[in-house]
């Protein structure tokens, strides 16, 4: 028998849910065979899988060891805890939850202060005037010192901060703070303002591969079913299915139709029968329905689709290379 | 595991160990610091950068310490703590330090000498020089490439530029480092920092105003917008940066000549005379000859100190831009390469008149000396 694949997921919170769902949309059901307490679990009909359930940050640093195969974790975690990140990890594909922006943020008292160059301009002077470092309290170090040093601010210490990095300021622990936000309400209700460039990361949740995983043939393999069914998924996602028939005469129209929308035809021109299958982005179902009547279609659906399954595999593909 | 934590790279050969035997009986006492230091001096002299090549511990009740990536700050700490601190002394070292490297051993071993109090500075800064040379020699590597730098030479030139004081603040701050530099003046020409619309009104209320009415008006404005908390800068802080800034306003642009007085000031190179002349030049063509003048004798006297301890000026390479990138650096900066082989400094060292105040001390106190890489130095086969 050989090592299963190793599939971490976010054991708490939000973060649990939103994964869960989001495996059960691509058809891959988490169970845990052992009762809801338990922290290792399977994905329903895909034998050899085990799926760790694990912190966030615990999933990063077992990424970046290579203790796990695949793992769900917020991309400001990799970018702030694994040192050459491309080096050890590939980021498959952005999950479309988590959504957190990694910010600069300053005390709304400093109005003089709106861009990145104002407080480094802020920083040495801040240094003269008092005789120390101006102190950035936060948890991001790492995104932290290279943000700093590509802005060319050398005169600040940072302040590690694990929880209400928000307070410091008020606290008095440090004068500014980088820390993530969502709508900004929390640094706002702590009389702190985001400074205008000072967005380092748009971080959200993300399927990530480790490199240096062991990956033998079985482990790439279960890899190639999780990602095809995730990629069919969200390819599913992204379009409507429209069908037509057309009693005669369609000459040109699939080629007309794919320069006006963004659509696909995954299976080419229409049957000798007339019957046409397209994917069409949701936002141009309506427009593309009135061109195919007004180019002679009887009768016009739509319907959503539940997987779309091509030959390619890109997400695989993306591992793959990376690998 | 990491090849870079687990081995080191030699012990101390008996080379080295001849070596600071000379600097002892040259009147530097040995010294040997502890091995575990807080971080704080570290973090705080060097920068946040040197975080990523530090190895950090935690106690239990939340102090921050580190194995010592170098050994100026130790001695330093070790000499302000001493009954002599304040006077004279002079101390060398060998141990190891420790830095991560990703394609060398954290721990390698370096020797060195510090020397406080002396007020002879250029006597001083030619004595290092001269020791310094005296290491590579001691390994067998005769002649080494000569760089140096003069960082007070910089400072002097700022200093005597008719800027706004926000501007040279920020040119010194970015002579540092080593990136920055041809950018700010880039934009000391456009003028693009304050170039913002949104802020003209305010800047343009605080026009000509005094330090005590632009006080009063961010007071207001801070009230206005209910505001209480300012988080580690004063009101007058602030004020007093906007009159800054409105004073930058009508003088954003730096003018082209200004700009290329301080171009022309940082390509100036060559040996220590043809650097001097070229300086004298350009001091009295600018008008500046009282601004460059302090940092100038300096360095005209310490030439002199370097000829009469046989140095030979003709291999010293002097650039005024060279010396970018230390923090701590005040005067002389230099380093001992070998171009045969990769470059990497051999000896580096340099002045640093001020760090002793940003250790504690209250008065400042003139400090200057180097450090031998012996990790590097030992792969040469000389005898001692």
């Amino acid at each position: 028998m050989s090592a299963p694949l190793v599939l971490a997921v976010p054991a708490k919170g939000r973060l649990q849910g939103n994964a869960e769902a989001f495996f059960a949309r691509a058809g891959l059901t988490l169970i845990k065979p052992r009762g809801a307490r338990d922290y290792r679990g399977a994905i329903s009909g895909l034998d050899g899988v085990e799926v760790a359930y694990l912190s966030a940050a615990e999933i990063t640093s077992q990424l970046a060891a290579g203790a796990v195969h695949l793992g769900v974790t917020g991309e400001d975690l990799v970018r702030e805890m694994i040192p050459d990140a491309e080096k050890r990890v590939v980021l498959i594909e952005g999950l479309g939850f988590g959504f957190a922006n990694v910010v600069v943020a300053v005390p709304q008292a400093w109005i003089d202060v709106r861009t990145m160059a104002d407080v480094d301009d802020v920083a040495t002077a801040f240094r003269h005037h008092h005789n120390r470092k101006m102190r950035v309290a936060t948890k991001y170090i790492n995104l932290t010192r290279d943000f700093f040093s590509a802005h060319g601010i050398i005169d600040y210490r940072i302040v590690e901060s694990s929880g209400a990095t928000e307070g410091a300021p008020a606290a008095g622990t440090a004068e500014m703070i980088v820390d993530i936000t969502t709508t900004g309400a929390t640094l706002a209700a702590n009389g702190l303002k985001v400074v205008e460039d000072g967005t380092m990361l748009r971080s959200q949740a993300n399927l990530v591969a480790a490199r240096r995983a062991a990956w033998g043939s079985d482990e790439r393999d279960l890899a190639r079913a999780i990602l095809d069914r995730v990629a069919a998924q969200a390819r599913a996602r992204a379009f409507r299915e429209v069908r037509a028939h057309f009693a005669a005469g369609t000459d040109m129209l699939v080629e007309n139709a794919k320069r006006k929308f963004a659509i696909e035809a995954p299976f080419g021109g229409p049957t000798p029968s007339g019957m046409l299958i397209l994917h069409c982005p949701p936002d141009q179902v309506y427009a593309l329905t009135n061109f195919l009547r007004e180019n002679g279609a009887e009768a016009v659906t739509v319907a959503e689709l539940g997987y779309v399954f091509s030959r390619d595999n890109t997400l695989y593909a993306k591992l793959e290379a990376g690998l | 595991m990491d090849a870079s934590v687990t081995t080191r790279n030699q012990e101390p050969d008996a080379r080295a160990e001849a070596l600071v035997a000379s600097y002892e009986r040259a009147g530097y006492a040995r010294v040997a610091p502890a091995l575990l230091q807080p971080a704080e001096p570290f973090l705080d002299l060097s920068g946040e950068d040197i975080r990523r090549r530090m190895y950090l511990t935690t106690t239990p009740d939340g102090g921050e310490f580190c194995l010592r990536p170098d050994l100026t700050i130790p001695v330093s700490r070790d000499y302000l703590a001493s009954s002599v601190a304040g006077r004279p002394a002079g101390f060398s070292y060998l141990g190891p330090v420790f830095r991560y490297r990703s394609d060398a051993p954290a721990e390698f071993f370096q020797a060195g000498i510090e020397s406080f109090g002396r007020s002879d500075k250029a006597a001083a800064d030619a004595e290092m020089l001269s020791l310094g040379l005296e290491a590579t020699a001691h390994y067998g590597l005769a002649a080494p490439d000569i760089q140096i730098g003069d960082v007070a030479l910089f400072a002097g030139l700022i200093a005597g530029l008719d800027l706004p004081p926000a501007w040279k603040r920020r040119l010194i701050k970015d002579f540092n480092r080593k990136a920055n530099l041809a950018q700010d003046l880039d934009r000391l020409v456009l003028g693009g920092n304050n170039a913002r619309p949104e802020y003209q009104g305010v800047l343009a209320a605080l026009a000509g105003s005094d330090p005590k009415g632009a006080h009063a008006l961010v007071t207001d404005l801070l009230s206005i917008a209910g505001i209480n908390a300012v988080g580690g800068r004063s009101v007058g802080e602030i004020a007093d940066r906007f009159l800054e800034q409105s004073a930058l306003g009508a003088s954003a642009k730096l003018p082209r000549d200004v700009r290329g007085l301080i171009e022309r000031f940082l390509a100036i190179q060559g040996d220590p005379d043809e650097a001097a002349a070229a300086l004298r030049v350009l001091a009295s063509e600018a008008k500046m000859t009282s601004a460059l003048a302090p940092a100038l004798d300096q360095f005209e006297s310490r030439t002199g100190f370097l000829e009469a301890r046989g140095v030979d000026l003709k291999r010293v390479r002097f650039s005024t831009a060279f010396g970018r990138g230390f923090d701590y650096y005040t005067g002389l900066v230099f380093e001992l390469t070998d171009p045969e082989r990769t470059g990497d400094p051999l000896v580096a060292g340099g002045r640093y008149d001020g760090l002793l105040a940003r250790l504690g001390a209250t008065d400042p106190i003139p400090a200057v000396g180097f450090a031998v890489w012996i990790e590097r130095l030992s792969l040469y086969r000389g005898e001692p």
